[in-house]
């Protein structure tokens, strides 16, 4: 581990860094709309003090230099540049995750958003996933409380700015545990997709609901399943639902398979500590073509098919993958603009027609007793779905509450009222949280 | 605290009915809108907006035709025939299908550019029809619609593919420009010699071409100031 000064001068040194292999795609296929940028959000117990976050900002952001980068366009790849400039701190805006102009030179690729008693950090996908955006945004809250006034006696599992910065923070976690010889996983077949129209423009509408932590979770237990596999379940459930109210009314559908993409973060799985992306997704999913599914089928279904799917061997063979198509030297001549068009064209014919939903969970945030008693609650906005998908959903838990987001850019809540009712059914009380 | 009737989930303060399935629980019954049609905010706008446009296309409508039937009315009263009415009419005419190609099929490019395209070229035709004996549509007329409707389309097309606007835009027009010049003395020169000599496009050319390559070497080169081993990386 080197210390902080030398690394700092190194990251100058070197002034730009190669995208990792998740972040190669986002340039291609961004827009107004497909904006791939997410936000973490941290409700205080007491208002922000804008005084006070704005030197917070300065003093977290110079430990995580490999984020104050900016876009950069070569002849074959797209890069990151460093900028040394400071994330804009901005008013929350009602819609959240809007697009960064990612191409504008020095531009800032992550943002602080402020509102009453909540901060939250927007992040372009291509910086990072959701596992180092939390890192951050830990390392911010710690900042501002010490700023604020408060003094903690630890501070463990979080960043602090006093820390040094390692060069593995910085690594491509793909490139490191790529390994050649691993086979790539099978062809899949197109998923079915929510028959919703769009919303008009801007389309993303969020929902926000807190549900009760110990009664899901007792639940789930009863079930013999984990949190994660127990709403995968309610939400292939529910897509089972509509599914069969639009067969008859239509009789044919063409697709049969529902399937749901859970990204899996790859730093608990294998020894990273990179801050930028490192995540591999399961895809469990059910074949409608069989016949109907029962609600405990399913969850048999995918306790078994989360279980294997997340085995290492197994979410090895999609970064063989990934990482396969990038090391072919025919692709890495194409000049940049070609990469770009094939890229979005095999994005748009293949990666949108993959699966028919998309729950992300950033797992359960443990902090300090000192720091938890400042916070009332964590939630995580995922980026938004493509126009195929329609919904994505995204979760977290802090203490006694779960926190489950749906963002949708149809311009129908059906999905949501079957999978909350579903859930209500069953005894687990479900809040809808009103932002003002 | 309250409960959604219809959902079973709780409702945060502020929220009066439900945003999952519009249940209105103070009323205990479906709110009105949702009774009364499936129809969401934006669509309400939608409908807003395209029922605006109608309106202005109906008024537009009335305007021109009243412009046509007056102007042809002064010239038969004045002259006892259809003379310079022809070419007022004409273009009264083309000027409302210009605006009912934007206002009814609202954003369709694929149809307000083939329909601006052929307007223009009717237009021009039946001009050509009024001023007999030179007929000019086909060596002049066509030919150099088509080239300014090809380079406003390629300019729109660099506009939207262009990710940092900046020198280069004005660098891409320079180019355009200077060969709409080229393309419009050749067909010129065509009609009136029947042979090409390009003389003053070729001047153009010389002059904007150097200020064009300068203006793409300082926005791609010294304004994105961009390292070698990065841009080059493979």
């Amino acid at each position: 581990m080197k210390g902080k000064g030398n690394n700092t001068k190194s990251i100058q040194e070197i002034g730009w860094l190669k995208l990792d292999n998740a972040a190669k795609l986002f340039p291609a296929i961004m827009t107004g709309e497909l904006t791939a940028v997410f936000r973490i959000t941290a409700s205080l117990k007491k208002p922000v003090r804008f005084s006070i976050i704005r030197e917070a900002a300065e003093i977290t952001s110079k430990r995580f230099p490999y984020f104050s980068v900016s876009l950069g366009s070569g002849l074959f790849w797209h890069y990151l540049e460093f900028n040394n400039k400071l994330p804009r701190i901005q008013t929350e805006d009602k819609t959240p995750c809007t697009a960064f102009a990612a191409h504008r030179r020095n531009e800032p690729l992550y943002r602080i958003l402020v509102r009453q008693n909540r901060i939250s950090v927007e992040f372009f996908h291509i910086l990072t996933d959701g596992g180092g955006a939390l890192e951050y945004l830990k390392s911010l809250l710690l900042t501002y409380f010490r700023l604020a006034g408060n003094e903690f006696t630890s501070t463990e599992g979080i960043m602090s700015p006093e820390t040094a910065i390692t060069e593995e923070e910085m690594e491509d976690g793909y490139k490191r545990f790529f390994r050649k010889e691993t086979p790539p996983p099978g062809k899949l077949t197109k998923a079915w997709h929510l028959p919703y129209n769009l919303n008009e423009k801007p389309r993303l509408k969020v929902i926000r609901s807190e549900i009760d932590l110990c009664r899901i979770l007792e639940v789930a237990r009863n079930n013999n399943v984990t949190l994660t596999e127990y709403i995968v379940s309610v939400y292939l459930f529910t897509l089972q639902k509509i599914y069969l109210e639009e067969k008859a009314k239509v009789k044919k559908l063409k697709r049969g398979v529902l399937r749901i993409e859970v990204p899996v973060n790859m730093r608990k799985k294998l020894p990273s500590k990179t801050m930028r992306n490192f995540s591999l997704f399961v895809l469990p999913e059910i074949d409608l073509r069989l016949g109907e599914y029962s609600f405990e089928e399913i969850l048999k279904i995918v306790n078994y098919q989360i279980q294997t799917g997340a085995d290492l061997k197994q979410i090895g063979r999609f970064l063989s993958q990934n990482v396969g198509h990038e090391h072919s030297f025919l692709v890495r001549i194409l000049p940049l603009f070609i990469k770009s068009m094939a890229i979005s064209a095999v994005y748009r014919r293949l990666g949108t027609n993959q699966c028919s939903g998309i729950i992300s969970n950033l797992g359960s945030i443990k902090l300090p007793d000192e720091i938890s008693e400042l916070i009332e609650s964590f939630e995580l906005v995922p980026t938004p779905p493509n126009t195929h998908v329609k919904i994505s959903s995204a979760m977290v838990s802090f203490r006694d509450k779960l926190h489950l987001i749906f963002s949708n850019v149809s311009n129908s809540t059906n999905f949501e009222m079957h999978f909350f009712k579903f859930l209500t059914e069953k005894g687990i009380p479900v809040k809808i949280v009103n932002y003002k | 605290m309250s409960y959604c009737a219809n959902c079973g989930v709780e409702l945060d303060d502020g929220l009066n009915s439900c945003p999952l399935c519009s249940y209105n629980s103070a009323n205990d019954q479906k709110s009105e809108a949702t009774e009364q049609s499936e129809l969401y905010p934006s669509d309400i706008i939608l409908l807003y907006k395209k029922e605006t446009r109608r309106h202005i296309w109906e008024l537009s409508g009335i305007i021109s035709f009243s412009g046509i039937a007056v102007c042809t009315i002064v010239d038969l009263v004045i002259k006892k025939s259809l003379t310079w009415s022809l070419y007022a009419d004409t273009s009264i005419f083309a000027s409302w299908i210009f605006l009912t190609l934007i206002l009814l099929a609202f954003r369709k490019y694929f149809i307000i550019i083939p329909g601006f395209l052929f307007t223009v070229l009717s237009s021009l035709f039946l001009f050509n029809l009024f001023t007999p004996p030179i007929n000019w549509f086909y060596g002049i007329g066509l030919p150099m619609t088509l080239a300014l409707f090809a380079c406003v389309i390629i300019m729109t097309i660099l506009w939207k593919v262009a990710h940092f606007k900046g020198f280069n835009i004005l660098a891409f027009s320079f180019i355009i420009l200077s060969a709409f010049c080229m393309v419009s003395e050749a067909f010129i020169d065509k009609f009136l010699r029947n042979s090409v000599d390009l003389k003053w496009s070729a001047i153009v050319a010389i002059s904007v071409l150097p200020v064009a390559l300068v203006l793409l070497f300082v926005h791609y080169r010294m304004h994105r100031g961009k390292r070698l081993d990065s841009y080059f990386h493979v």
